[in-house]
């Protein structure tokens, strides 16, 4: 049986850019600004991440304007969809792995 | 050193990453609610038709028959303000939730909420007239056996009321904002609507008041802004809770 952990995905696994996958999914379409706020990064940092997930095909990076102001809005795109979907079940996976372990060690063993 | 003592590192991390998954949930969603503004909206429309109701109230009886008349009163006017104010306000709110979406930085889905408000305003416009149209000498709907005056008869005609093709619209509201505390609001307010005492549309009003129908208006107008009020309450609270 394989464990979980080795099913997880590096690009995705990473708490910033599973963040930014999370906020993405939830809000269908996140602007730059909110992704810096929510996740308190520098917008270098958050440059970084995006730069890395888009490359892996995982966001779709939209730029344009409002009025004067330049804005960004990320989306997931259909493979980032599956990817944080993939994520999310082994992360459930590895906890309910680890809590089978520990209720089947005896009770006087610490 | 056991294989749970291993991989404790991992599964501390694993439950933080995902209670911090559901931590970015609940902020996006805040930031995507925005029921208070609807619920505003409709209660001052639901006061404000009250003009209408009062002076454009037409009467239409059948020929008398043994147990009496048959009287259809309702209210010309209302056809009218309902449907253009209902439209009138979706548009708005779609405005709304786009002017926010843009200056929160967030997308909301607010479109099936409108298509679907429209729908239903439209449709329980058309009913209801067709109900008035077509009175039953038995006093029956549509042939269904119910018995003029029960509870049911009762919330059939409120379901075809503009107070009904609010509430329902807002249980689309509720799904879209994945709100759970907007979904028991609206079940209560639908509640309200369908079933609290009858109002006008009972069936023994020996002498109606023109005036019959402000206790049910002010229910049902006092309701959405208390929703409203708690609501804009909440998320601004919140807000507040917030980084």
């Amino acid at each position: 049986m394989t464990h979980a952990t080795s099913e997880l995905d590096d690009i995705v696994h990473q708490r910033v850019r599973l963040g930014i996958l999370i906020i993405a999914h939830e809000a269908r379409r996140a602007e730059f600004g909110f992704l810096r706020t929510t996740l308190d990064l520098t917008s270098g940092n958050l440059g970084q991440h995006l730069t890395v997930l888009e490359k892996a095909g995982l966001v779709h990076i939209e730029k344009g304007y409002e009025g004067k102001r330049p804005r960004t809005w990320v989306s997931l795109t259909a493979a980032g969809e599956a990817a944080l979907r993939d994520e999310i079940t082994q992360l459930k996976r590895l906890i309910h792995q680890i809590e089978r372990a520990a209720a089947r060690r005896p009770r006087n063993s610490g | 050193m056991s294989m749970a003592d291993q991989m404790s590192p991992s599964f501390g991390t694993s439950h933080d990453l995902l209670a911090s998954t559901r931590a970015l949930t609940r902020r996006v969603r805040d930031a995507q609610r925005g029921a208070w503004f609807p619920l505003a909206l409709f209660g001052l429309a639901t006061l404000a038709s009250a003009p209408f109701d009062r002076y454009g109230t037409t009467r239409t009886c059948s020929s008398p028959n043994a147990r009496g008349y048959v009287c259809s009163i309702y209210s010309t006017w209302s056809f009218i303000y309902w449907p253009t104010v209902l439209v009138l306000i979706y548009i708005v709110v779609a405005s709304f939730y786009a002017r926010r979406s843009r200056e929160r930085g967030v997308g909301t889905r607010v479109t099936p909420y409108v298509v679907v408000g429209i729908t239903i305003a439209v449709v329980l416009t058309a009913a209801s007239v067709w109900l008035i149209t077509h009175p039953s000498p038995s006093g029956s709907i549509v042939g269904l056996p119910l018995h003029p005056g029960s509870p049911l008869w009762t919330a059939f005609y409120r379901l075809v009321s503009p107070a009904a093709a609010i509430g329902l619209a807002l249980l689309v509201l509720a799904r879209i904002e994945r709100n759970v505390a907007l979904l028991v609001f609206t079940l209560g307010y639908l509640a309200i609507v369908l079933f609290l005492f009858s109002g006008r549309h009972g069936p023994v009003m020996p002498h109606p008041s023109p005036w019959d129908f402000l206790p049910r208006l002010f229910i049902d107008g006092g309701v959405l802004l208390i929703g409203s009020f708690g609501f804009a309450l909440a998320g601004r609270r919140g807000g507040r809770s917030g980084p």
